[in-house]
């Protein structure tokens, strides 16, 4: 394919690179121009193109609350199903971020041992923290690390000052939120078969 | 001795690890001496002569300086002796502290330094032994520089202008750079990168580079500050501002609402808690006073009602008594009892009238007095008979008369009996009823009277007055507030405009700036661009001519001649043989004319001079810039602040006013529910009253229904009894009559027997009188006055008691009535007057009554919801976080009582702060979120923590009205704009400067380029030729740095404000910022990639060699490593060094000053053939240049030097250094 039939902007391949592995491009971003890409693919007329182009590679640009993201047209279920469990882990960590008292929000920064504090002195996060699964870190501070590690790596949380450790959350946590807040939760009826514990929107 | 200046020797004492060390150098010099025995370090040391720089002589940073390392004992000396063309001199180095100098006009002596002991002296010793021996030594030059200034000739102190090794000009620093250079260049390949950086770094000095950390750190603070506004710019940014100044309000607002209403909470607790036993106090004391009025008026209502009793008795006796007056005037009346009164008046007259008809009648009779007696007798008989009969009959009437009038009595009485016995028991059954009516009716009085009283009263009056006059107060302060406003307002549009204007005429003065020195700059770039046209043209035109073959012309033909011909080359000018020095044939004395040609020199300063000129206009522009500024900024400052500070009184004057708004509303609301309230409250107390009224009423009614039903009861029960004493009275009497008729009848009958046995009596003695002759008509006559006089008298006599009883009665009760009715008046009156007294005590005491129960009532009611307030705050409130929240406040406020209940506040802050709290999340999320967007180490500072405390937050908000009322942004444009302009302008000038010097590189490239064609290779043929040439630089970062420079060219100064999509940004200045931005972005880009440190003057140019050498030829190449063997290699890279020391030399020196000659030293020359070797100092030598190599050991090669010496440690480890015994083949 070629790039100059449609007048892409020349950051098109960052922006494919970011993207295409399934991370998000933010406005608040700031690591590897990721604010400048935002604003490339924010430009109606480059966005146009970038659409165009993309699809024919089967993708498509998705616009959020200040981010973007690729979805894939024509998924596979079991893809989809591969997501839905990616995401089952981030349930417990929104659930333990917002249950902070300093709540954890769009362009909150924070570093990894101000959680763990909090964590430890509150039996109610300690527990929630210590729900989460996929971690084996010993440490309560190295728990929240991996979260956070996990987090930037989904470019949800942007590893803003490597030395104090300060992470930023990313205009892509609304995804989540905006995942979270569509999940319907019906409750038990009985012996019914068509009973469900959580429904994806 | 040759007639040049030369370093000669030099000497080393107590050097490193030489003791002493004395070395001649006034020809080739040749060190051997295997690795680390220190032929470098005396090759520094010689170096050091030339350079006098002790951080350039390649002494890694591992190792000692070159102080320390050198100069290790006080009586440490570093001697060079100079040989001239008269005597030689020497230089003495030495520490003290640092490195000094000293110039000693004399050939060097060791006497001079050792004493007799032949241990070295201290340089004080030293000094004073050149005093002694009257040698002229300098005095200590502490500066490499001004050592420098001396050794290179350009010293204007005469003492010390002789002790020169060379005249040198302007660029006489090039000789110890080139010097320097060689010896520290690479030992192996040839790279054009060397010889560019030798170049380059011959001709500049170490300040003019490039560094590139500078320009990235000025690129990274510009493009910083440009990516903060542009993210400040953004419409998500602005979005954020507005919601964070809005929610900052709400927040606000309802923090301070919250806080009233703490203090309010705090203030009724207190007030509360204070009042308690007050209140419980108040209501006893209530009490208390309800029943001492209750008392008092029993005591006042029992007086007046004991007088009412009296007076109603009173009333009673004297109605009673003019009743019974009455009633018997009636029956007297009935009775006749005028006539009575009126007949017994006449009952004297009667009396004596019936005496004298007595006395008549007897006189009349006296003669016939028997008859008269029998016949009297028999009559009187008769009369008695029928007197007895009569008086029998009438008794017999009376009996029955008074039989029956005695059953009629006993009737009577009976019914009389009865008829008391039933009234009484009527009474009986009223009276309590009547009491109760009466009490009923005394209630129902008294609720009217209350009902009176309710109507009349105002209740919540205090409240509604209070409210009243709180909404007037607010009123007068809500106008005060608004007029307040609109002046501010007027104010902040004034300053506005002010402000404006300012801008206005500063922007306008700046683009008046810019472009008056755009156009000056204009006008002397021409100028620059015609004096660079002339010196251009000047080798070929007249003026070269004259340079090459006339001598002196400036105070010849300059004098005369015109500028304008000097540079034409189309004059062709041949010099005459022979011809005197004339102007076409003539004479001319121009001893007193001017010279108007102007030297190279001249004009190359006037170029300067121009140039200089644009660097101070913009030096000015930029100062003029910078003071616009400062103006924008201090005008920024005065009316930011003062704006700010206007907007913000402003909006605590809307939300005061708004506040007074809500307040006016929630009062008007408050009055009309204060006025509902006493209006409910009258209906309430009027229902609880019509209510009572009601149903007394009704029990009223029923009550008079019980009294009607029992008196109709008893009044049949009278009207039966009644009926029946009538009927059987009636009876009586009806057997009465008719008895007694019975016997009138009998009587009549039997009297009108006797009656006419008495006529016939009567007959029968009239018969007799007439027979006697006795007129009985007279005697008939008063017989009949005198029975008429009887009857008369017999009748008064029947009325004789009633008339006695009336007169009786009249004397002792008619005649008194008046006064008896006047006196019942008076009682009535006075009766009225008691009940009137005894309502209006009645009414008096319900009003106290009820006003004091409400009294009571309030304080009771009070006292409940203190106590359920405390309660409800002690259970429901004290643990909340709310209370932890606000619990200074609470627990700091005075006892004040307020328009609301604790309950009321506790529940209204704890929902307050549920909703305050959904609005700080909010405003917390606005702000993080806004933060967020911007770097770390934003310059606008706009930067939150995570766990920033509610304070921090707010001031991040107020800083960001601050910001916004300040309009900082503009400043920050205006700075940003600036910085682009000084950035851009930085880098042109660095970049100019650096170019600038692109001229020199090509002058020495040429020099180079034409002293490899005189090399004189073809002797050897070893090298055919060696040719140089210069490319343009293929430095990504330097061609942008190029751009930029051409861009500022282009565009002049960016001085812009279209930097950002601002409103007064036109397009064109749009555009260009854009390219401005762009161009920075890419430049920092690419020194991010290269990782370059600087740009130095070798980075703008390339060069490449082309070298034939037998049958092998490079071609045009950068570098050169595989011309031959190693040796040729060597050998080109000494030719290429001596080349442009030579050249360099040549640049750098005064045209007179060829008598001298300098060393060039590379060190490791050992594999160089003796051939090569020979060739190579032959080079050097034509061209002044004196060889100092060094060997690995002796190898032949040595034999070639004029000097050779070696170098052996010693068993102490010092290294001795001494003359090695050879033949001199030099070239």
């Amino acid at each position: 394919m070629e790039e100059y039939n449609f007048n892409l902007p020349k950051q098109t391949h960052d922006i494919f690179a970011v993207m295409a592995r399934g991370a998000f491009i933010s406005s608040n971003g700031t690591r590897d121009g990721m604010n400048r890409l935002y604003d490339v693919i924010n430009n109606p007329e480059n966005f146009d193109r970038l659409q165009a182009y993309f699809n024919v590679i089967r993708y498509n640009i998705e616009r959020g609350n200040n981010f973007f993201y690729f979805s894939k047209l024509h998924e596979p279920n079991s893809e989809i199903e591969k997501k839905l469990e990616r995401f089952e882990r981030y349930i417990d960590i929104i659930d333990l971020f917002a249950s902070m008292d300093n709540k954890i929000g769009i362009g909150s920064r924070f570093r990894p041992s101000e959680i763990a504090e909090e964590c430890n002195a509150n039996v109610r996060l300690k527990q929630k923290l210590q729900k989460i699964p996929l971690y084996r870190s010993e440490t309560l501070h190295n728990k929240v690390r991996e979260i956070c590690d996990l987090m930037s790596r989904d470019s949800f949380l942007e590893l803003e000052d490597e030395k104090t450790e300060s992470y930023k959350v990313l205009d892509s946590y609304t995804y989540l939120l905006d995942i979270i807040n569509s999940v319907a939760i019906y409750e038990e009826s009985g012996s019914g078969d068509d009973t469900q514990g959580l429904i994806y929107n | 001795m040759e007639n040049v200046r030369i370093l000669n020797r030099i000497v080393e004492i107590n050097i490193a690890n030489v003791k002493y060390a004395d070395i001649e150098l006034s020809g080739n010099t040749c060190f051997v001496g295997t690795n680390n025995f220190g032929k470098t370090s005396l090759q520094r040391a010689i170096l050091f002569f030339y350079s006098a720089n002790s951080r350039g002589l390649g002494i890694s940073a591992s190792q000692k300086p070159f102080e320390e390392h050198y100069f290790r004992y006080e009586n440490s000396y570093l001697i060079y002796e100079i040989s001239t063309e008269e005597k030689p001199f020497f230089v003495i180095v030495y520490r003290h502290n640092k490195l000094v100098f000293r110039f000693v006009d004399a050939a060097y002596n060791p006497d001079y330094f050792f004493n007799e002991n032949d241990e070295a002296i201290k340089i004080k010793e030293v000094i004073a032994g050149f005093d002694k021996r009257g040698i002229f030594i300098s005095n200590q030059i502490d500066t490499f520089e001004r050592y420098r200034n001396i050794l290179y000739g350009t010293e204007t102190d005469k003492q010390l202008s002789k002790f020169h090794i060379l005249k040198g000009n302007e660029k006489y620093q090039n000789i110890p750079k080139s010097i320097t250079n060689v010896f520290l260049s690479s030992k192996s390949s040839i790279d054009s990168r060397f010889i560019k950086d030798f170049i380059a770094n011959s001709l500049t000095t170490e300040n003019s580079s490039i560094k590139l950390e500078q320009v990235e750190r000025q690129l990274r603070q510009f493009n910083e500050k440009y990516s903060d506004i542009e993210t400040y710019l953004k419409k998500d940014s602005q979005q954020l501002i507005e919601f964070i100044d809005k929610k900052y309000d709400q927040v606000h607002m309802l923090k301070g609402a919250q806080m009233e209403m703490a203090d309010k909470l705090g203030s009724s607790l207190r007030y509360a808690e204070t009042q308690n036993e007050a209140v419980i106090k108040a209501a006893k004391e209530k009490e208390e006073e309800l029943e001492k009025l209750a008392d008092a008026h029993e005591e006042q209502k029992t007086v007046l009602e004991e007088k009412q009793k009296d007076v109603r008795e009173e009333i009673g006796y004297y109605d009673r008594t003019i009743r019974d007056a009455n009633k018997k005037l009636k029956e007297y009346k009935e009775k006749n009892i005028e006539q009575a009164v009126e007949k017994n008046a006449e009952r004297e007259k009667l009396q004596v009238d019936l005496n004298i008809a007595r006395r008549e009648y007897e006189s009349l009779t006296s003669n016939v007095q028997n008859i008269e007696m029998k016949y009297s007798s028999l009559i009187e008989q008769l009369r008695n008979d029928k007197t007895a009969y009569i008086n029998k009959i009438n008794s017999r009437t009376g009996e029955i008369f008074n039989h029956y009038n005695e059953l009629q009595l006993l009737q009577k009485n009976e019914f009389s009996k009865k008829d008391t016995e039933l009234k009484q028991k009527r009474e009986d059954a009223l009276v309590n009823l009547n009491a109760e009516v009466t009490a009923k009716q005394i209630e129902f009085n008294e609720l009217k009277a209350e009902e009176k009283v309710i109507r009349n009263t105002r209740f919540y009056e205090t409240e509604i007055k209070a409210q009243e006059t709180e909404l007037a107060e607010l009123r007068a302060i809500n106008y005060k507030n608004k007029s307040e406003r609109a002046i501010k307002t007027n104010l902040v549009q004034t300053n506005q405009k002010e402000w404006e204007n300012l801008e206005q005429k500063l922007k306008s003065s700046l683009s008046n700036q810019i472009q008056k020195t755009n156009n000056e700059i204009i006008r002397i770039k021409a100028e620059i661009k015609a004096i660079e046209d002339k010196l251009n043209v000047q080798h070929d035109a007249f003026y070269g001519y004259l340079e090459k073959n006339v001598k002196d012309w400036h105070t010849t033909i300059g004098k005369v001649v015109n500028e304008e011909l000097l540079f034409r080359t189309d004059l062709n000018p041949t010099k005459v043989e022979g011809a005197v020095a004339s102007f076409y044939g003539l004479n001319l004395k121009l001893d007193e004319v001017n010279v108007v040609s102007k030297t190279i020199e001249e004009y190359q300063f006037e170029k300067n001079e121009r140039l200089a000129m644009i660097r101070d206009l913009e030096e000015s522009m930029n100062q003029f810039q910078a003071a616009n500024n400062e103006e924008k900024m201090v005008a920024a400052d005065k009316f930011g602040k003062q704006l700010g500070e206007l907007k913000e009184d402003l909006k605590v004057l809307n939300y005061s006013l708004e506040l007074a708004d809500k307040r006016e509303k929630k009062l008007i609301l408050e009055i009309e529910d204060w006025k509902q309230r006493a209006s409910s409250e009258i209906e309430e107390s009027l229902t609880g009253n019509k209510q009572k009224i009601n149903l007394v009423e009704e029990e009223l009614a029923i009550l008079n229904k019980k009294k009607n039903n029992i008196l109709n009861d008893f009044n049949t029960q009278l009207d039966k009894l009644k009926a029946f004493n009538d009927e059987r009275l009636a009876d009586l009497k009806g057997r009465q009559e008719t008895e007694i008729n019975e016997l009138e009848v009998e009587k009549k009958n039997q009297v009108k027997e006797y009656e006419e046995k008495e006529a016939s009596l009567s007959n029968e003695k009239e018969s007799n009188f007439k027979e006697k002759g006795v007129d009985s008509k007279e005697i008939k006559k008063i017989d009949a006055r005198i029975k008429e006089l009887q009857e008369a008298l017999k009748e008064i006599e029947q009325y004789s008691q009633i008339v006695s009883d009336y007169l009786k009665d009249k004397r002792e009760i008619f005649d008194k009535l008046p006064d008896l009715i006047q006196k019942k008046d008076e009682y009535v009156k006075t009766a009225n007057d008691l009940s009137a007294e005894l309502e209006e005590i009645g009414r008096k005491y319900n009003v106290r009554r009820m006003e004091l129960n409400k009294q009571k009532r309030a304080l009771e009611e009070e006292l409940i919801e203190f106590n359920n307030g405390i309660n409800y705050f002690t259970k429901n409130f004290r643990e909340t976080p709310v209370f932890n929240k606000y619990a200074d406040i609470i627990e700091r406020a005075e006892p004040k009582k307020t328009n609301y209940s604790v309950m009321d506040l506790c529940t209204q802050l704890l929902k307050n702060d549920s909703h305050f709290n959904e609005e700080y999340g909010a405003f917390q999320r606005y702000v993080n979120e806004f933060a967020g967007k911007f770097r770390l180490d934003n310059h606008f500072n706009f930067i939150i923590r995570n766990d920033a405390t509610q304070g921090e937050y707010e001031r991040f908000a107020q800083n960001l009205r601050a910001f916004i009322n300040e309009n900082k942004i503009e400043l920050s444009i205006a700075e940003t704009a600036t910085q682009i302009g000084l950035v851009t302008d930085s880098i042109a000038t660095k970049v100019k400067e650096l170019s600038g010097q692109k001229d020199k590189i090509q002058h020495i490239i040429t020099l180079i380029a034409e002293d490899f064609k005189k090399a004189e290779f073809e002797e050897s043929k070893l090298i055919e030729f060696i040719k140089i040439r210069l490319e343009d630089s293929d430095n990504k970062v330097y061609k942008l740095l190029k751009r930029i420079q051409e861009f500022r060219e282009e565009n002049g100064l960016v001085y812009n404000e279209g930097l950002f999509n601002t409103d007064f940004a036109t397009h064109k200045n749009r555009e260009i910022s854009t390219r401005a931005v762009k161009l920075l972005d890419q430049l920092r880009t690419a020194i991010k990639e290269q990782e370059q440190e600087e740009i130095r003057l070798q980075d703008l140019f390339e060069l490449r060699f082309n070298i034939k050498e037998g049958m092998n030829e490079t071609g045009w190449t950068h570098k050169i490593d595989s011309i031959g063997s190693t040796g040729t290699d060597i050998l080109v890279k000494a030719i290429i060094y001596i080349t442009l020391l030579h050249v360099f030399i040549k640049e750098s020196s005064h045209r007179g000053s060829t008598e001298f000659k300098v060393h060039c030293i590379i060190d490791e020359v050992g594999q160089i053939s003796a051939h090569y070797l020979r060739e190579l100092l032959r080079f050097a030598k034509n061209r002044n240049i004196m060889m100092i190599n060094g060997l690995p050991n002796k190898s032949g090669l040595e034999a070639h030097y004029k000097f050779t010496y070696q170098f052996r440690r010693e068993e102490n480890n010092n290294v001795r250094i001494f003359p090695s015994i050879v033949t001199e083949v030099e070239a």
